[in-house]
């Protein structure tokens, strides 16, 4: 793994933390869902500080190299997190859904509605 | 002393009605608020037919959700202090009137300690019990025998702040919080049952979710909130 990789990651792994943090302190991302960008950092870190870690599941894949082993790890890691992330968003928009619902039954049962239906 | 037991219940039919007995037997004087979070047991049908205060939830939307409203209906009320109950039959209210004078007497937030009765870490559970009661010590200096206790009381102050919050759950990270905050924390020797019936939500996944979750939170965002 080339040293301006090494680097490259470190800084990457640097900016991740600083937005995360800076997105928790002004209350735009949960604890919950920040746990994953930490973890990134943390591991792109260590995979900076000691390449052996790379290098030695590149090589027990059969990579080219290190740095195609880490720009494919990245990348699968990244689909997985986009897939459930797009898992995540039907979830809420069926609760979106079902919060609707209820309001309108909740409102129709007031009977504020009712009167253009009364003969 | 206005006392408010918010009771957070998922799918409880087992033993749901039970607690709420002991409860009312043992506590005549503390009022209570049922959680049902969008349960799809009998727990809604449980809380109609006998009656008890309750506010459901449409939607499934998690522990901290349903505890925030009920931190909020605390506050719409006036009450003095909430304290937090399981639905499922592990909390003693014997415990609740202890608690309150503690609140009276100016405590923030009082702790049932399992480990201050005498019980020792048991198996997984007191492992990360051990580890986060480790993490608050020496990120705060507080010592919080048993932060994984899920029976807390809070007072006036932190029924605003939770009322109010963003990200804030009943759990042992906001007590590492508000211990460094200041907050005055106390604790006291409770015993607790084995949960009475229905099924834990902590399965491999969610232990890992909630241990990196509160791992995270005291160790790190603590410092940035």
């Amino acid at each position: 793994m080339s040293g301006a990789l090494r680097i490259l990651l470190i800084i990457g792994a640097a900016v991740t933390f600083l937005i995360v943090v800076g997105r928790v302190r002004k209350e735009m991302i949960q604890i919950e869902d920040s746990v994953f960008w930490i973890v990134l950092a943390a591991v792109l870190v260590l995979c900076a500080v000691f390449p052996g870690i790379p290098t030695f599941f590149s090589n027990l894949l059969g990579f080219m190299s290190a740095s195609n082993f880490v720009f494919l790890a990245v990348i699968a890691i990244l689909l997985v997190k986009e897939f459930s992330n797009s898992a995540e968003i039907s979830k809420l928009k069926h609760k979106v859904d079902l919060l609707a619902q209820s309001i309108a039954l909740h409102e129709e049962t007031t009977g504020d509605l009712r009167v253009g239906q009364r003969d | 002393m206005n006392v408010l037991a918010v009771i957070p219940a998922y799918n409880e039919e087992a033993c749901l009605e039970d607690t709420v007995a002991h409860l009312k037997d043992a506590c005549p004087d503390v009022d209570l608020l049922v959680i049902n979070d969008g349960s799809r047991d009998r727990t809604e049908d449980i809380c109609r037919s006998n009656g008890y205060p309750h506010l459901t939830m449409p939607v499934n939307c998690g522990l901290a959700c349903g505890f925030q409203t009920g931190m909020r209906y605390a506050l719409e009320h006036g009450y003095d202090a909430v304290v937090q109950f399981d639905a499922d039959g592990q909390h003693l209210p014997e415990y609740i009137p202890a608690m309150a004078s503690h609140i009276a007497q100016g405590a923030d937030i009082v702790i049932a300690s399992r480990v201050l009765a005498g019980e020792g870490p048991v198996g997984a559970r007191g492992i990360g019990s051990a580890l986060i009661s480790w993490l608050i010590k020496i990120t705060t200096g507080t010592r919080i025998t048993d932060p994984t206790s899920g029976m807390r009381m809070f007072g006036r102050d932190l029924i605003g702040i939770y009322a109010a919050s963003f990200d804030l759950a009943p759990e042992p990270d906001a007590v590492a919080l508000f211990a460094r905050k200041g907050r005055r924390i106390v604790e006291i020797p409770a015993r607790m049952r084995e949960r009475q019936g229905g099924t834990s939500y902590f399965d491999m996944a969610n232990i890992i979710r909630y241990m990196s979750r509160t791992c995270l939170s005291i160790l790190l965002f603590q410092w940035f909130r």
